[in-house]
């Protein structure tokens, strides 16, 4: 080995140890290997120049619009969770079901898909999934280990199901380093890829995972199991209820996906109009008086039909008419969104969503400056080269290497989350796969299905911990390793027909783009 | 001494939490205002898209130090859970002083001549036509990086603070 793969192997070996400490892993990421140049510079195996272009790389973090829509998009999970959405579509489920353990299963699994596309954070919708949705599947009879099981699993469908703030991330480096690579690798004018690509490849994947998640609690529960001394819920439900509390989410999310979709909308501003949807539906849901939640709810139908506007106005463009109807919806959604910001702030929810958001940005964007530090000492002690020399020599070829940067990813999911892995992978692994022929969104979305099934796989992965340390201790760890094993197995085989067909990331993309 | 150096902490802590709120506030905002011009009016200004871009910028730099004066930045506790109660104040005193203080000491270090360059041309938006005032953007760079080693220390020195 030389020197430099010396510096490189120790770095890494620190890295993991600083990581390992228990301090704060983005200090760890950025410190360890700013000790590691100085070492390197005492020794003259690192030119401590490269250093000074730190700061000019944490501005390019700053000013990457692309990023713009991680918080927009935190703030609008924020939102929706602390409207207290969630509850009450459980609890309207629970009765529209009659208390059946199959029915109640389904539920949770249906509606874990709803929630996991809006807020896509791992920790924060499993803890609120077991907390609102474990007494009543237990209470409807389902076996406690198949609860653990489905709760752990349908928590970590946010990672893949759009809109989701890893796919942004996702989106944000995969692009940046297929771009590079292929110049590198001689291809000058690559198809770029898009946040709006990989939103559309990972939504089919997704969907098959919820339908694999979705047949075999149908095939294991039988609609009529109950335990003996549960109560049978009274039947009557109204239509108008069901609407009333699944309808907002759905429009929600359905309007943010769509509209970027369709290309009406970038990314930053669908993760804008998510924002203030959701405060919105909060403001509504806020148990404010009429007047004032008919005012908010005028401002959604202007919202919408300011929509419906943007897609007939390239035919007709430019007339007064058509401007003063603009002018006046437009009026009607601002005095709609400050009715809703208003009343949200007399009830001190938008300070602590505000506050809330901040913090989880943070934590994204505390991980992303720190590697950024990492990838430049990496490249500083070329890294890069010693990355590219390793994957040749895996034998295989391209699908030696492909499965070797998957098996990193999957270990390293055991001790770090996504947002990590993303942002020290893709720059430091992907540049030799990424230059080649695969499909860099099938890439990045087989990535995330990678990442969501690691986090689900005992004894180390993220959601199970997150789940012990809300579920009653009567639920044993043991518990929820066997509850968890064969949804561990339907990730595999959901991974399995990735790899069989691509197609699943790659059609929709490229029906919707046209790429 | 000790309380007087915390209360310098607390009014830094204080300026961040105002600034990154009301950035966050005004993104939101901005990006609302572009929606309704771009889908109603078919029209944009590159000012309002410059001023979604500087909220961004002020409030991801900021919310650094505002997620770590508050506990919140992500730490993989499988082994030191097992470790005993000491280990990790002293783990914490180490990462501040061997971690966080050379790297956003480095920060504003490296970060001072282009700065002082940007201070003097009172440096605006790229884009011709575009909304001035970038360089107090840039101004955010290392006050983030001060706050961070101030509430680093702030967290350790003051008996209150959450570690979580």
């Amino acid at each position: 080995m030389t020197a430099h793969e010396w510096y490189l192997a120790g770095m890494m070996l620190a890295l993991f140890a600083g990581i390992l400490s228990g301090v704060p892993v983005m200090l760890a990421i950025a410190g360890v290997p700013l000790l590691a140049a100085l070492v390197g510079s005492l020794f003259g195996a690192f030119d401590l120049g490269f250093l000074n272009f730190f700061p000019a790389r944490v501005f390019g973090v700053m000013s990457n619009p692309l990023l713009i829509a991680v918080p927009l998009f935190v703030l609008m999970g924020v939102l929706l969770e602390k409207s207290r959405l969630a509850e009450n579509m459980l609890d309207v489920l629970g009765r529209m079901l009659g208390g059946s353990s199959r029915g109640m299963a389904l539920s949770v699994l249906a509606f874990s898909a709803i929630i996991a596309a809006s807020t896509g954070i791992v920790g924060a919708t499993v803890v609120m999934l077991v907390l609102i949705s474990l007494p009543s599947m237990l209470e409807a009879g389902v076996p406690k280990r198949l609860a653990a099981g489905t709760i752990c699993a349908s928590g970590t469908l946010g990672q893949i199901i759009p809109p989701s703030i890893l796919l942004v991330l996702l989106g944000d480096q995969i692009g940046n380093t297929y771009l590079e690579a292929q110049q590198r690798a001689g291809n000058f004018a690559p198809d770029p890829v898009s946040i709006g690509d990989l939103f559309a490849g990972a939504l089919l994947p997704g969907l098959v995972l919820v339908g694999l998640y979705g047949i075999y609690l149908f095939l294991r529960l039988r609609p009529s199991r109950r335990l003996p001394g549960a109560h049978r819920p009274p039947a009557a439900i109204r239509t108008g209820e069901v609407l009333a509390s699944f309808l907002p989410p759905l429009l929600l999310i359905l309007s943010v996906l769509g509209s970027i979709l369709m290309g009406v909308a970038t990314t930053t501003e669908a993760a804008g109009l998510g924002a203030v949807g959701a405060l919105m539906l909060a403001g509504y849901r806020s148990g404010a008086a009429g007047a004032l939640r008919g005012l908010v709810l005028l401002a959604v139908m202007a919202a919408f039909a300011l929509m419906l506007l943007r897609l007939v106005s390239d035919a007709q463009n430019e007339s007064t008419a058509m401007h003063l109807l603009a002018t006046f919806l437009a009026a009607l959604m601002v005095l709609g969104v400050a009715a809703a910001a208003y009343r949200l702030w007399q009830a001190n929810l938008i300070q602590s969503a505000i506050g809330d958001t901040i913090r989880i940005s943070g934590m994204v964007f505390g991980i992303v400056v720190a590697a950024s530090m990492l990838a430049l000492v990496f490249r500083g002690f070329g890294g890069e080269e010693l990355v590219a020399e390793i994957m040749e020599a895996i034998p295989g070829g391209e699908w030696g290497a492909l499965a070797a940067v998957m098996a990193v990813v999957f270990l390293l999911g055991f001790i770090l989350e996504a947002v990590e892995i993303i942002y020290i992978v893709v720059p430091l692994l992907g540049p030799p796969l990424l230059g080649g022929d695969i499909s860099p969104v099938w890439f990045g979305v087989m990535l995330a299905m990678n990442l969501q099934t690691s986090f689900l796989t005992p004894p180390f992965g993220f959601a199970l911990f997150y789940f012990r340390s809300t579920a009653p201790r009567d639920i044993t760890t043991i518990d929820i390793y066997l509850g968890v094993a064969p949804f561990v197995v339907l990730q595999l085989i959901g991974l399995a027909l990735l790899i069989a067909f691509p197609a699943l990331a790659t059609w929709l993309p490229g029906l919707v783009f046209g790429n | 001494m000790r309380a007087g150096f915390l209360a310098i902490c607390k009014g830094l802590d204080r300026v961040v939490s105002v600034l990154c709120g009301a950035a966050c506030v005004v993104l939101a905002a901005s990006v609302l205002a572009i929606v309704i011009l771009r889908f109603g009016f078919d029209t944009g200004n590159i000012k309002l898209q410059n001023l979604a871009e500087y909220a961004f910028a002020v409030l991801m730099i900021l919310s650094l130090p505002y997620c770590l004066s508050r506990g919140g930045h992500v730490r993989v506790e499988v082994l030191s859970d097992t470790l005993p109660q000491g280990y990790g104040r002293i783990a914490d005193w180490i990462a501040l002083v061997i971690f966080l203080i050379p790297v956003f000491g480095l920060m504003v270090y490296a970060w001072w001549p282009d700065l002082i360059y940007s201070w003097s041309i009172l440096e605006g938006a790229v884009e011709t036509g575009g909304l001035a005032g970038l360089f107090l953007v840039k101004t955010m760079l290392p006050l983030s990086a001060l706050a961070m080693i101030l509430s680093g220390l702030a967290v350790l020195l003051d008996p209150k603070a959450p570690r979580r």
